[in-house]
């Protein structure tokens, strides 16, 4: 295998992990703070992209490029919408089944797991509604593809890369690490992580449990909306991406340990190598069959991570 | 209706009854259905005439035999998931299969699927048969098949099995202090619900001649998941009514589908997702509504007071002895080199402060925890509890651990299932002469009267008073047969006059000849009970005899009581 190739693979991998570890981390915070499986979060990623570029272009998505305001609009558009699709989900389909001491209520696990996909569902058949065509163009604000003259990165031996791909690797790590570091550090992590360890104890510290668990639902939203904008333009997007997106956002989690957030983002990058080496290796038909082949196996053997 | 769409109805019917052994008996949330239906569906394509040519009803057995083996498989990862997890897995895998059939057309056919002779024909030159599975000859085996399903679901539901069952939906873990074996019942259950989806599958591909990856979708899945959920818990008519509903959802998703402008598919969708929604936001409401609360509890009759202990040393053999029990947690020693030995017929307490060790050295007795060597009659018991419970220890939690919505005979009967061997739910699905030995239930009935409360039977379990509960949990551990028990702070949330009703039944237990060890801090229930006592501090033995003997050791005052109390105040 020459270095060319190799480095195709790793990239790529890399690539693709850095977005898988976006997704990763609003799932494990939600995990960690709501003890929650949002399975929706596959689904809102998705939905983000497409109401934004709806929104922008008023129409179904051609390949187009965007002038600066469109792509600053489209961005802003994009995270909105992933924050309030987000928010949206945490409240109706989630927040209604979870423990209320306040109230007495006891917590309902059916019900949330049914809510979640419930909600995936619908927002895959809303959203057919106005996209039934199985693939679409998605512009990309970043215009990440204008790094190099031609778009592609010429590597050794004569092997190419689309030079977007370096873009997503650099912007998905540093998003990822910021927003790592700042849930860390910052006032709100705190209150996140007192959640997570113990919900009765924070409510007497005095932290608004209900708000926090909207809050996680919206960082964990906006999160799916920068993952989508990254995504999304570098491969003909559908409506029904949304749940094996969310599944391999799943295993990196849980590769992480489900509610580390450093974890999430390794997890991430470990996912988006095996998938890119599976396809190396297999071939494309592996693209998802490798990711979701892992995560069955990772919840047999060890749900609990590999870092636990 | 036409007798085709009858014999498909009937087909999806199997899979639900499969799935409702899992979702609405087991309490077991498989998302999944889809992927063992396509086990049996390609299979039976593939393996079958047009395939690899195999004789029909070959193929069909060996798809759901496949099947039957992967859903066992999957318990095998998944037996130890919590429900969410459970749910996340077997979702996940529904999309592994979809796309690993849409990954390989070449052998699955891609979108379009794997077609098989239709109507195809049942042959058997040994049998002098030739069978041609006309739509009615459909009808006619998938009602049989059906009907005899929904007769062993009503059957399994009043034996053993139910017993079983009601453990692993409303308290695995009661269930597994009582010696039910939770994971290797939750392997069966899947590998019977994913057995009776693929011969779903199979049915369905030979009736249609077709199978293909929108058969088998994670939609389909969840249609069936809803589908089962709607019929509520353990009712054999669940199913049916499910699947009458799923046959009339496709007349709403139409309407749905003329009226927003919906493809056909995604209006399926949304009425799943809002079913799905709707189902489970009324579940709650529903079952309160429907549920006839049970009657009250009756009084429990007087009891005579506490017959103080007579030590007699060495008069009653020695049942249990455990030695050089320690246990370390990261630094900290919770148990250090403990010994103990119980005899039949006494009640022996178990004294010291929190954090002593006692609960931990409860644990390691009943196998909860691996600390040394636990002889039962001189032979080692290895340290698992089923293990235990079969060796006749048995540990009461400390905390209230009720199955809610079973009754409480009902419930002490789940202990008395550790006495049977695995076939004897078999035995009793197939009525066998030797099922009808003992039941569990006329052990439940003596363990009730052992404890004092037989004026349980038949009430309504959430409406027992919070000492009765206590005592319904001693019960529940008696009807395993149990010779030493493990008894964790009884007392605590009883009144004084149910404290009394304890202390009788705490004799009348060592009266019968059992081991009881008390794990207690009313010192005036322990000097009314006990006949000996055992004195543990920071993980060590203090002291350990007769309750004279040990009230009187100045080293138990000094540790455990302070120094400088009189006598009187030890015990009192």
């Amino acid at each position: 295998m020459d270095v060319g190739v190799l480095l195709q693979v790793v990239l790529s991998g890399l690539a693709a992990g850095a977005v898988l570890g976006l997704v990763a981390l609003g799932f494990t915070l939600v995990a960690g703070t709501v003890r929650v499986l949002h399975l929706a979060h596959g689904d809102v990623v998705v939905a983000a992209v497409f109401v934004g570029v709806l929104g922008v272009l008023g129409r179904t998505p051609v390949a187009t490029r965007l002038d600066l305001p469109r792509s600053l609009a489209l961005v802003a558009l994009v995270l909105a919408a992933g924050a309030a699709l987000a928010a949206l989900v945490g409240l109706l389909a989630v927040r209604p089944a979870l423990p209320d001491p306040a109230r007495g209520r006891r917590g309902d696990p059916l019900a949330w797991v049914a809510g979640g996909v419930a909600a995936g569902l619908l927002l895959r058949a809303v959203l057919g509604l106005l996209l039934p065509q199985e693939g679409y163009a998605v512009p990309d604000p970043l215009r990440l593809s204008g790094l190099s003259h031609d778009g592609l990165l010429h590597l050794q031996g004569g092997t190419t890369l689309p030079v977007r791909v370096l873009g997503v690797l650099a912007l998905g790590v540093l998003v990822g690490i910021a927003a790592e570091r700042y849930l860390e550090r910052s006032r709100l992590g705190h209150a996140l992580r007192a959640m997570a360890d113990d919900p009765d104890a924070a409510l007497l510290c005095g932290v608004d449990v209900r708000r926090v668990v909207l809050v996680a639902f919206v960082v964990a939203g906006l999160l799916a909306g920068v993952a989508g904008l990254l995504d999304a333009p570098g491969r003909a997007a559908s409506v029904d991406d949304g749940v094996v997106l969310g599944l391999e956002g799943v295993a990196a989690a849980l590769l992480g340990g489900l509610g580390s957030l450093r974890g999430a983002l390794l997890g991430g990058l470990a996912v988006g190598l095996v998938q890119s080496v599976a396809v190396w290796a297999w071939g494309a038909t592996l693209q998802d069959v490798a990711p979701l082949t892992l995560l069955v196996v990772v919840l047999a053997l060890r749900p609990q991570g590999l870092r636990a | 209706m036409s007798a085709l769409d009858v014999a498909q109805a009937l087909w999806l019917l199997v899979a639900a009854i499969g799935l409702a052994l899992s979702v609405s008996y087991a309490g077991l949330p498989v998302l999944g259905a889809g992927a063992f239906l396509a086990v049996g569906g390609y299979g039976t394509a593939l393996l079958g005439p047009g395939g690899a040519d195999w004789p029909l009803g070959l193929a069909v057995l060996a798809s759901v035999g496949l099947a039957a083996v992967a859903g066992w498989l999957v318990a095998l990862g998944a037996s130890r998931l919590e429900g969410p997890y459970l749910a996340l897995a077997t979702w996940a895998l529904a999309w592994l299969v979809q796309r690993c059939l849409l990954a390989y057309p070449g052998r699955f056919g891609g979108t379009d699927g794997r077609t098989a002779p239709s109507p195809a024909h049942l042959v058997s030159p040994a049998l002098g048969l030739d069978l041609t599975l006309t739509p009615r000859a459909h009808v006619v085996v998938s009602a049989l098949v059906c009907a005899l399903l929904l007769a062993a679901l009503v059957r399994l539901g009043r034996g053993p099995a139910g017993l079983d069952l009601a453990a692993l939906r409303e308290g695995p873990d009661v269930a597994e202090s009582l010696g039910v074996p939770v994971a290797s019942r939750r392997r069966t259950v899947l590998a019977v619900t994913a057995a009776l989806c693929a011969l779903s599958g199979a049915g369905s591909t030979v009736l249609l001649g077709l199978v293909s990856p929108d058969d088998v979708s994670p939609l389909v899945s969840l249609e069936l998941f809803v589908a089962v959920l709607l019929g509520g818990t353990a009712r054999w008519w669940g199913p049916v009514l499910g699947i009458a509903v799923l046959t009339a959802l496709p007349h709403v998703g139409d309407a749905l589908a003329r009226a927003g402008g919906l493809d056909v598919e995604r209006s399926r969708g949304v009425v799943t997702a809002l079913l799905l929604v709707a189902v489970v936001a009324l579940r709650g409401p529903l079952t309160r509504r429907l549920h006839r609360p049970g009657p009250p509890p009756a009084e429990p009759p007087a009891v005579p007071g506490a017959v103080p202990g007579a030590v007699s040393a060495g008069a009653h053999p020695v049942l249990l002895e455990a030695r050089g029990l320690t246990v370390r947690y990261a630094g900290l020693t919770a148990l250090d080199d403990a010994a103990l030995e119980l005899r039949g017929g006494e009640v022996h307490a178990l004294v010291g402060a929190n954090g002593s060790g006692k609960s931990t050295l409860l644990k390691a007795l009943a196998g909860a925890i691996d600390a040394g060597e636990v002889r039962v009659d001189g032979v080692a018991v290895p340290a698992r509890v089923r293990a235990r419970v079969r060796a006749g220890v048995v540990r009461t939690a400390q905390h209230t651990a009720l199955l809610p919505h079973t009754s409480p005979d009902r419930q002490t009967a789940v202990g008395a299932r550790v006495r049977s061997d695995s076939w004897a739910v078999v035995r009793h699905l197939l009525a066998t002469p030797t099922s009808r030995a003992r039941t569990e239930q006329e052990l439940a009935r003596q363990a009730l009267h052992d404890t004092g409360l037989e004026h349980l039977v038949g009430a309504d379990t959430e409406r027992v008073a919070v000492g009765d509960q206590r005592l319904l949990q001693l019960a529940r551990a008696v009807a395993t047969g149990a010779r030493v028990l493990l008894v964790d702070e009884p007392a605590a949330g009883m009144t004084a006059q149910e404290r009394v009703r304890l202390a009788a039944v705490l004799r009348r237990l060592a009266g019968n000849g059992l081991a009881v060890l008390l794990v207690e801090h009313d010192m005036r229930l322990v000097g009314d009970v006990a006949d000996r006592v055992t004195v543990l501090d920071v993980g060590r033995v203090l002291a350990s005899g007769p309750v004279e003997v040990v009230r009187a050791d100045p080293a138990v005052h000094r540790a455990y009581l302070g120094a400088g109390l009189s006598d009187t105040e030890v015990v009192r």
